[in-house]
């Protein structure tokens, strides 16, 4: 079955995520910080990378994104955004936000599971 | 009723004339030779004179030069027996209107007197329009320069340009606001202006139709907010309906900019800080909801209690957002009493006691006196204290030590507090009061907050014209020293 690692500095946003894609499931791997998010898709190589933008500073998502890109993990990465349109980033997946997908926070669990299957389906 | 001056040196003729044309209805005076003509046509303005050529005293020539250069518009006949196209050049060259040949008829005199009187009529009325254009361009010189010095005083910049792109007027605030260091009267000058203004300009001139329409746009003139322009661009009309120039006013809105800009930030970061926990919430609601997920009773309980706190910590942030907004409105009505600083210190130890127990941490107090006033408003003062005291509990370490010093110096009450905490990075001191910063580390994870306590802490201290400062090792505790003014 597939791995997914979530990567998120909101314990309940972790939490919540992993029962859903557990209870469908998925194995799950999680982290609350880019280091360590870095470090355990290093380590399991996931199939799949939840991966929230705004963690300590508002890009930290983008740049750990765009670290994995650099390194050659082509990992999908699904992006969780939270106030993208209060501060006017307007995403679309390109050369310049190496993600696959968005999604708006909150997500219901239905969206997630779509999103996620669709994701995996694609590789 | 026409003024006329006969000079004259033949007896007869004066008075013969005389009468004649006071019949005729002149005011007629006399002057029997040249002195006494010169006299009397330079004492007051004839409307006409005629003036004997030869006079044993003094020549008619003169006496004519004398009378024209006083009033210039006085006009005047040389009556002469012996005429010749010499003298009358001559007389005329000298400002004569006319000469009249002796001996002369009733109608010949009056005919030249009737010509010449219409002539003088014309006399004033040019001279009194030449007064009249000198009082008006007078008028319009001193409007042009009070024009001027308003136009160059004011702060907004003035560009005017004319139909070739050429520069018809501009002022001081023009260069400053356009950061241009010189402009030149008829330069061509769209392409020394902004591409934003020049298009605008270009828009009139292209256009086969009369705008009538203004239009502005915003200029960065230097990056980074440091200097932004609005420019406004009016067409001026002719009386035809065409465009003749275009006048471009130009406002430094920079200040304006800055703070806009800092609002839009503050208010993303709060929209962001406000949907983080509702985001949380809702995932736990939707999970528990979702029948499909087969959610245990107990991991449901676990998953409300958590939104509770999430929740708990959402109502705190928007308290603290309302005690920020009002004390920028500065609508919140102070209570200004004497306050015992030693008490209120007191109190709020007193309030934290169970976080103080749960940690172990104790408590070292050193008052420089049994009471230590200040005059303020006690839910301030108290907020100040707990806002930094929970900070001290929530950061330090189990059994620490939080140590509390309140003492005097030359014009401030000190209130030092130190804590045995896990400290601060340079890097996270530098942030310390900016909203919604919180430090986050291996130690910090676990440590709830709104990111707002210090923010308050800042404006508090700022509001009673205090001084807050920081010391902090990491690793090893943190130190904020508050001064008060001394105002008791």
């Amino acid at each position: 079955m597939a791995l997914v690692a979530i990567i998120d500095d909101d314990a309940d946003i972790i939490e919540a995520t992993s029962l859903v894609l557990k209870s469908k499931g998925f194995s799950v791997v999680t982290a609350n910080n880019p280091n360590d998010g870095y470090a355990i898709v290093k380590e399991n190589n996931p199939n799949l990378i939840i991966l929230d933008v705004m963690m300590d500073e508002p890009d930290d998502g983008f740049f750990l994104a765009q670290k994995f890109r650099r390194e050659g993990i082509k990992t999908p990465i699904l992006m969780y955004t939270s106030v993208s349109k209060a501060i006017g980033f307007q995403y679309g997946s390109g050369e310049m936000v190496p993600v696959d997908d968005f999604v708006e926070k909150p997500i219901s669990p239905e969206q997630l599971v779509a999103k996620v299957e669709n994701l995996l389906a694609k590789k | 009723m026409a003024k006329i001056l006969i000079v004259d040196d033949e007896k007869g003729l004066r008075l013969g004339t005389k009468r004649l044309l006071e019949s005729e209805g002149f005011l007629v005076d006399t002057a029997e030779n040249g002195t006494e003509g010169i006299a009397k046509g330079t004492s007051q303005e004839f409307d006409l004179a005629v003036i004997d050529l030869k006079m044993p005293d003094i020549e008619g020539l003169e006496v004519l030069q004398t009378i024209k250069a006083k009033y210039p518009n006085t006009v005047c006949f040389i009556a002469t027996a012996y005429a010749s196209i010499d003298t009358a050049i001559e007389s005329t060259r000298l400002g004569a209107y006319n000469y009249i040949p002796k001996p002369f008829t009733p109608e010949e005199i009056l005919h030249h007197l009737d010509i010449g009187y219409k002539h003088r009529k014309l006399l004033l009325e040019a001279e009194r329009l030449r007064q009249e254009r000198e009082v008006s361009l007078l008028e319009i010189s001193y409007e042009k320069s009070r024009l001027r010095t308003i136009i160059n005083n004011i702060n907004e910049g003035v560009l005017v340009i004319n139909t070739n792109g050429e520069l018809a007027y501009f002022n001081n605030a023009a260069l400053k606001n356009l950061d241009i260091p010189d402009l030149i009267i008829g330069e061509f000058v769209l392409n020394k202006i902004p591409k934003g203004i020049s298009e605008i300009v270009n828009k009139y001139l292209e256009s086969s139709e009369a705008i009538k329409k203004s239009y502005s746009t915003q200029v960065d003139i230097k990056p980074n907010f440091e200097l932004v322009i609005e420019a406004n661009c009016s067409p001026i009309v002719d009386e035809y309906g065409k465009i003749s120039g275009i006048v471009i006013v130009l406002r430094n809105i920079s200040d304006f900019k800055k703070i806009e800009m800092v609002k839009s930030q503050f208010v993303s970061m709060v929209a962001h800080e406000l949907k983080t926990p509702v985001a949380a919430v809702s995932g736990f609601l939707k999970i528990i909801m979702d029948e499909s997920l087969n959610v245990s009773y107990e991991q449901q309980r676990e998953y409300i209690s958590r939104s509770i706190i999430r929740l708990k910590g959402l109502l705190d942030l928007v308290n603290d957002l309302l005690d920020i907004s009002r004390m920028e409105m500065k609508t919140k009505q102070r209570e200004i009493e004497k306050l015992d600083l030693v008490e209120l210190l007191n109190s709020t130890i007193q309030f934290l006691e169970l976080e103080l127990a749960k940690k172990g941490i104790e408590i070292i107090k050193t008052y420089q006196k049994e009471n230590i006033y200040f005059n303020g408003d006690q839910n301030e003062i108290t907020r100040l204290f707990t806002n930094i005291l929970s900070n001290a509990i929530k950061y330090n370490k189990d059994k620490g030590e939080i140590a509390i010093k309140v003492f005097y110096s030359t014009n401030y009450i000190n209130v030092e507090i130190s804590d045995s905490g896990i400290g601060m990075k340079p890097e996270e001191k530098a942030k310390l009061f900016q909203e919604f910063f919180r430090a986050k580390n291996e130690y910090t994870r676990g440590v709830s907050g709104t990111g707002l306590g210090l923010t308050i802490v800042r404006r508090i201290v700022d509001s009673y014209h205090g001084k807050i400062e920081v010391e902090s090792e990491y690793g090893k505790g943190t130190t904020f020293k508050i001064q008060l003014p001394i105002n008791n």
